[in-house]
């Protein structure tokens, strides 16, 4: 079996009477992409900050690179925070060049896209390519391991999708990735899956195992509001997608007893991971 | 309106640092401006030498608080003391009428003793040294120096210190696999070089427009600036590791600055302040350089006269300085420093 890149073990962190992580488990091996699901405030940042060493687990173990996290293990990763991590004032090739120096790797090439804008200042190019070339900076040193928080946050879904092929390229050529994000069609890319509610690990498995246990029916009716309106006052989980009702884990016969007289067709339909997600972190609540 | 007053009002209580400025800040300064802002000298330390000593002692006016009577030293130790700093004031009775050594490069100290002799006639010839003219640029040229200093120091590295911080690219920082070290020198040492060459521009063009005499050892006035350059510039990182905006460590600085420029002698003297407010301004580094940077561009002063504020400002520049590298390099590598708790536990 390949070194994991990395393990958590029961990793816990606390804020004084706040726990922000509480005894998650995860691990990432070489060419797979690990989903890291939630919410905001779910501690999916915190989780990443505590692999990368940036702040220290309160209880727990953790390993990154087969060892506590260090700055050797560090060597071996590219790193795309939230912010980006550019600098602003330095143009788009300086950045690039600064980066590599750092690690001590060739000279990366500035990514056809950017192409224009190479000596263009970081603060003045848009956030998606402000997003490319912290993808090109992360990858220049042929990194083991990517960590990426919420790398698409705010790009256009044309730019989204590229950035996913990025990603792809890089686990198909070996790399490990670890990406938090709450796009459910990005999290359907990945291929294993953690889903985080309030600090705590509530599912984990590949789309299929977190989905497969989630049911949903489809509630067809004319007076959907009604419907919704109906469902909702009876605590059935139900969740609206244009004027497509949609109940999530109850049974046919608890759907009907709520709608009361109202003339609806009920349909078993496949759940999504939104629902599955929505329904885990309702039962961890 | 209202809602908005409210709004302002509560965003202000919870912003404690722009509530210190707000109602601290204005009592601390009246304090400190009723007290220090003082440009009467009471009191000038003074010797006597040479073989009418007793009788001047007997005759000088109160201002002149009498240290050492020495009636057996000579004009050549007088002017020794005078260089060393050692006193404001020798009254030579070698010569015939005696005469009276001021310390030109103490403006307040000097202008008082002056007024004071001629006060008394043709009984005492007054020879100011150092600043014959008591030329004001002459005095403030040297402190003005170290003010600049101060300023790059403090505000303008930890304005830029702060914005790695707010950018989020201090944690990418963290990230790569660059030494602590390496991170903490590569940030501050082209602060130390843009500092310096400010330090020789400013002092060039004192020299030059002001004709402010450089009469010492410029290598010893490097030496100087270069420890009080550590001492300020650790302040400035310092002050950077507990702002999180640029906002707050302006303000911060600005409060760390204030008392530098009110206290440290370089406008009003220390000898005219009360025991307590000199106390305050004994305890600032910019004190202590505008001791070294008047001694030696005005007196011409060694290093066995500046040793004191030498001594100290190194001091200053160890606790200083290693405080600042350790809380920054902690904002690096938390991780590692948990590693030093937990084994140290």
């Amino acid at each position: 079996m390949a070194e994991l890149l990395i393990r958590a073990t029961d990793v816990t962190r606390r804020f004084g009477d706040f726990t922000a992580v509480d005894q998650v488990s995860l691990t990432v091996e070489p060419g797979e992409i690990v989903g890291l699901l939630g919410a905001n405030g779910a501690g999916k940042t915190t989780l990443i900050r505590m692999i990368l060493g940036l702040l220290p687990p309160t209880d727990g173990r953790l390993e990154l690179m087969g060892r506590a996290p260090d700055r050797e293990g560090r060597a071996r990763l590219g790193y795309v925070p939230q912010g980006l991590g550019l600098w602003d004032d330095l143009t788009v090739e300086e950045n690039l060049a600064f980066v590599d120096e750092a690690f001590g790797s060739r000279a990366t090439a500035v990514p056809e896209a950017l192409a224009t804008s190479r000596e263009s200042l970081v603060g003045g190019i848009g956030l998606g390519r402000q997003r490319q070339l912290a993808f090109a900076a992360a990858l220049g040193h042929g990194p083991e391991l990517l960590v990426l928080d919420e790398p698409t946050s705010g790009v256009d879904p044309l730019s989204r999708a590229r950035l996913w092929d990025t990603i792809h390229e890089s686990a198909d050529a070996g790399a490990g990735v670890l990406v938090t994000t709450h796009y459910m069609q990005e999290a359907e890319q990945c291929d294993r899956l953690v889903l985080m509610s309030q600090g705590v690990a509530v599912a984990s498995g590949q789309l299929a195992d977190i989905v497969g246990g989630t049911t949903a029916l489809a509630v067809r009716t004319e007076r959907w509001q009604d419907a919704f309106a109906a469902l909702d006052d009876a605590g059935v989980l139900v969740m609206l997608s244009g004027t497509h009702v949609r109940a999530v884990d109850a049974s046919a016969e608890r759907v009907r007893a709520a709608l009361g007289g109202l003339e609806a067709e009920l349909e078993a339909v496949p759940a999504t991971l939104e629902e599955a997600m929505v329904a885990r972190e309702r039962a961890a609540a | 309106m209202k809602a908005m007053i409210l709004k302002e009002f509560r965003e202000l209580r919870r912003d404690r640092r722009t509530m210190a400025m707000l109602i601290v800040l204005p009592i601390v300064l009246l304090t400190i401006f009723g007290y220090a802002a003082n440009f009467t000298v009471d009191t000038i330390p003074t010797r006597v030498i040479g073989p009418g000593a007793e009788q001047v002692v007997a005759n000088a006016p109160d201002l002149f608080e009498i240290g050492e009577v020495d009636a057996d030293a000579t004009t050549n130790d007088a002017l020794a003391w005078m260089r060393d700093n050692e006193t404001e004031v020798v009254i030579d009775t070698t010569t015939q009428p005696p005469t009276a050594y001021v310390d030109g490069a103490s403006l307040f100290t000097a202008q008082s003793a002056s007024v004071a002799f001629a006060r008394m006639g043709d009984q005492v010839q007054v020879d100011i040294l150092f600043n014959p003219d008591l030329e004001t640029s002459w005095v403030m040229v040297p402190a003005l120096i170290g003010l600049i200093l101060t300023f790059i120091g403090t505000i303008i590295t930890s304005i830029g210190l702060v914005k790695e911080r707010q950018s989020g690219t201090l944690e990418q920082l963290a990230v790569m696999p660059l030494k602590p070290a390496d991170v903490i020198i590569g940030k501050i040492a082209p602060y130390f070089l843009l500092a310096s060459f400010d330090m020789l521009v400013v002092t060039f063009l004192g020299v030059w427009i002001f004709d402010v005499p450089f009469e010492g050892n410029p290598w010893l006035f490097a030496v100087g600036a270069g420890i009080f350059l550590f001492v300020v510039l650790g302040i400035g990182v310092l002050i950077s590791t507990v702002s999180q905006t640029q906002a707050q460590a302006i303000q911060l600085a600005i409060m760390l600055l204030l008392p530098q420029i009110l206290l440290s002698g370089f406008i009003f003297p220390l000898d005219a302040m009360p025991t307590a407010i000199a106390a305050i301004g004994r305890c600032l580094p910019l004190t202590y350089f505008v001791e070294i940077a008047q001694g030696i561009f005005l007196r011409g002063a060694g290093i066995s006269a500046l040793w004191i504020p030498f001594a100290v400002l190194t001091g200053m520049a160890l606790l200083v300085f290693s405080a600042a590298v350790l809380r920054f390099r902690r904002d690096l590598a938390p991780s590692a420093h948990h590693r030093a708790k937990a084994k140290a536990a």
